[in-house]
């Protein structure tokens, strides 16, 4: 009904093999590309922005450089906070180096220094695979993080050991520092991460994505076939750091402010793999999908918490209904019992939590965090377990299935 | 399901935020940190500021006769949660109190944009003292420019000149660790002591063999200590494993946590931190607290925390801010002010000696007064010292000597300002520190 592909007929090769075969898909991206270019900008309010928009894109972005390398070329990383650090330091020595430079250059030119540190510390991958990998990924993040620390000319030789973004100009209006806007930063940053998205697709379907899969899938046949697997991995390395360091630099131009050595140490390193795990190892979206998961989520449970829940205005509660009982139809078209049996659970418990607020129950913010945390946790366990290849996968599923509705199979 | 996700977070939150109800109240919140690794320290200060704030409500009915909703925001100390608080807070708050160094680094640039005052009793910036730079970030009583100087006065004091001895400075590698380095190079040059930095990197805190191996190889006179958290029960237990004399071994405000000294008891007996607070049980603060909040059941706290000398600080800060507030309601003839009338409040605090009595303070804090040029207020402190089972006051109000690095505060000021350009200063203030 919602996904009906008849009389979506392909008369050339060129036409099968187009990005969105299907109408409907090329329908809803374009949907989503007017939100997030439309949409949110003129709705969003600075805490929106600084807490959920720019931040999900940030770690789609760093997700997405880490899934080129682990999802599509095999090869397991754990130094992913280190790359980002890397981006984000080289970023910072530019353009306080060179003032005339570009802040936007500046930012993509910085990927390019961890994409070179990347390829020195993947070179160990043409030796060892697997685990033994990433344990010399952890070597990287180690020492990577230990030179942030000790080497002073990388931080202009502050007194505090940590980089501040200075407020850089374009076009005559601020767009790093604490004097940009936030819709200036969210603009630059949604423009960088669209153009590396694009491409990302383009590179994961052509001809060196197949070299990757085929590394992935068995070296050994791969080799055979006429792959050079040391082209295949440190290509793999290369980009996968490119797009990691320009993540890195967004993450401290655009959204932090400044940072110090150990913001990239291994919690990042693991978050990132965690977003690009649940989203979806091998998929583009699905880091989109694992971020809003891992860092929109909890942000959204707290302002849920800290709501009224039975005072919300009419067009929040309406969003909010819509919401579960969209999440609530795709479990439902996808047969899955237990999906559908999570979506009541959780507006049971709102309510009941609503119910609760009106007999002056609150809860203190602590306990609030406390809670959060096992949500998310609880909700990653379960996401695992209706569908282990991430959610990515998941939406696939659902597609096929809307595809096909109402017929079951 | 992307798209719908977005979208009814951002409708949801842009109205949720948008109406939030505004009461005849003042909204200080509290970026605190009662869960994650530095909870068992953030606790008792939360703890003992939340109560100020309850004891005032209840007893005064607020400041000026408008409640104090001294609300807190859950950070865990984690820089994004403290980002994620503070753009939550910033649109009905008078004052924003980051709490961890990382934070107080993001905030502090976005409260000069923002205009909102930035209260980090006792940590944050140095520099933050030049209050025509930082015009919007108040660090008072003392900052840790203050602490080390104090700290050299009172080696000075005890042991005579400081020529030719050795001092290890053990601390947290990170910016709150090297804070204090300014001024104790600046010392050791101009009294010729050795100053030996021994830095315990953020993964090492709790195994400091390596760190105390070398400082039974160098043998220094005195050990300094900048730590935080579980680095500071790390080093005192490896202090007293490794016999170092305790009498020689002096933590920051920060290090004189009474659970981590209660870990080795007896044997941390003649441990030192110098502080700017102290928990006088005598004061009459300390009563009313105890039975106009604690027994009717408004605190988290508990009797063993509330002697502690961190539930007593967590007071003294809620009265700094309080103290601001008043002086603000009383020069701009308001009970409802706002955050830039705060600014001017916390500027002018003047706590004498009979002011702090009639606060019912007595002991618990020096007198100190702020200035629009001056916003540390460089109360000095008292050392405190381990007895083997609390800690008692073991020196007279030590006061810093600020005239030794004014020029550094300026300079360093100077140098944030021009690295942050354009940076709004207070240009008509005359006042130094």
């Amino acid at each position: 009904m919602l996904y009906r592909t008849a009389g979506q007929f392909k008369t050339s090769y060129n036409a099968d093999q187009a990005l969105f075969p299907v109408k409907q898909d090329a329908f809803l991206l374009g949907i989503i590309l007017i939100l997030a270019w439309v949409v949110f900008p003129l709705t969003a309010s600075e805490f929106t922005f600084q807490t959920l928009l720019i931040p999900i894109l940030i770690y789609a972005l760093a997700a997405m450089g880490l899934n080129i390398l682990t999802g599509f070329a095999g090869q397991l990383s754990l130094g992913t906070g280190a790359f980002m650090g890397v981006g984000a330091y080289a970023c910072y020595k530019m353009v306080t180096l060179f003032p005339w430079m570009n802040p936007i250059v500046a930012i993509l030119l910085s990927g390019v220094f961890s994409a070179g540190i990347g390829v020195a510390f993947g070179i160990p991958s043409l030796r060892i695979k697997g685990f033994y990998l990433a344990i010399a990924t952890l070597a990287a993040q180690f020492f990577l993080v230990w030179l942030f620390e000790k080497w002073a000319w990388l931080y202009n030789y502050n007194a505090s050991g940590a980089i501040q973004v200075p407020n850089l100009e374009m076009f005559g209006m601020f767009i790093t520092g604490p004097q940009a806007a936030s819709v200036t930063e969210y603009y630059i940053v949604l423009f960088v991460v669209s153009l590396l998205t694009l491409l990302c697709i383009n590179l994961t379907r052509g001809n060196l994505g197949r070299t990757w899969k085929a590394t992935r899938d068995m070296d050994i046949a791969a080799e055979l076939i006429g792959i050079n697997l040391m082209k295949s991995k440190l290509t793999a390395f290369a980009v996968s750091s490119y797009v990691v360091g320009v993540s890195g630099a967004l993450y401290v131009f655009m959204w932090k402010g400044a940072a110090e050595p150990n913001v990239f140490d291994i919690p990042l390193s693991f978050q990132v793999l965690f977003i690009a795990i649940i989203g979806g190892l091998g998929s583009i979206m699905g880091n989109y999908l694992g971020a809003i998961l891992i860092v929109g989520l909890p942000v959204v449970l707290n302002v849920i918490a800290g709501t009224q829940v039975f005072e919300m205005s009419g067009i929040s509660a309406i969003l909010a209904i819509a919401l579960a009982a969209a999440v609530g139809f795709l479990f439902w078209v996808a047969r899955n019992g237990w999906g559908i049996g999570a979506v009541i659970g959780f507006v049971v418990l709102t309510l009941i939590y609503g119910y609760a607020q009106t007999q002056g129950f609150r809860i203190d913010s602590a306990l609030i965090e406390h809670i959060n945390v096992m949500i998310i946790g609880a909700l990653i366990i379960f996401f695992l377990i209706i569908e282990p290849h991430g959610l990515n996968q998941l939406w696939r599923l659902i597609r096929e299935k809307l595809i096909i509705w109402p017929f079951p199979h | 399901m992307k798209h719908f996700t977005k979208l009814a977070t951002a409708a949801a939150l842009g109205t949720v935020l948008g109406t939030a109800a505004i009461a005849q109240e003042l909204y200080t919140p509290n970026l605190a940190y009662r869960t994650g690794p530095f909870a068992a320290t953030g606790i008792p200060l939360m703890n003992g500021q939340a109560d100020y704030m309850a004891l005032l409500n209840e007893r005064d009915g607020g400041v000026g006769g408008v409640l104090i909703n001294a609300e807190e925001c859950e950070t865990g100390y984690s820089t994004e949660k403290g980002v994620e608080c503070y753009e939550k807070t910033k649109g009905t708050a008078i004052v924003t109190q980051p709490w961890s160094t990382g934070i107080t680094l993001q905030v502090l640039p976005k409260t000069n944009v923002d205009e909102i005052p930035i209260l980090a009793p006792g940590y944050g910036f140095s520099p933050m003292a030049d209050g025509k730079v930082f015009q919007w970030a108040f660090n008072m009583p003392a900052g840790y420019w203050d602490a080390a100087d104090m700290i050299i006065q009172y080696l000075e004091g005890e042991g005579g000149s400081l020529s030719g001895k050795k001092i290890a400075f053990l601390h947290l590698d990170h910016p709150f660790g090297k804070e204090p380095l300014p001024v104790l190079e600046m010392h050791a040059a101009g009294k010729g002591f050795e100053l030996l930095p021994i830095p315990v990197g953020l993964k090492e805190m709790q195994n400091q063999s390596a760190q105390w191996l070398q400082i039974r190889r160098e043998r220094p006179d005195y050990v300094v200590m900048w730590g935080w958290g579980a680095m500071n029960a790390g080093a005192i237990t490896e202090a007293v494993k490794t016999k170092f004399p305790m009498e020689n071994f002096i933590g920051v405000w920060w290090a004189g946590h009474d659970a981590d000294l209660k870990l080795v008891g007896d044997d941390g007996k003649g441990y030192k931190s110098i502080s700017w607070s102290f928990p006088n049980p005598d004061a009459p603060v300390m009563k009313q607290v105890k039975e106009m909040v604690f027994d009717k059941g408004l605190s988290q706290s508990n009797e063993e925390e509330m002697q502690g000398v961190f539930y007593g600080r967590g007071l003294v800060m809620s009265a700094i801010l309080a103290e601001g507030i008043k002086n603000a309601q009383e020069n701009f003839g308001t009970g409802q002010i706002d955050a830039t009338q705060l600014r001017w409040g916390l500027e002018n605090i003047n706590l004498t000696n009979e002011r702090i009595v009639e606060l019912g303070l007595e002991g618990m804090v020096p007198p100190f007064s702020t200035s629009c040029g001056n916003h540390t207020g460089h109360s000095g402190g008292w050392m405190l010292e381990w007895d083997g089972a609390k800690f008692v006051k073991a020196s007279d109000l030590l006061k810093p000597n600020v005239d030794g690095y004014a020029d550094l505060i300026q300079s360093s000021a100077a140098e944030y300002a021009t690295s942050n350009a354009p940076w709004a200063m207070n240009e008509e203030c005359s006042a130094t520190n």
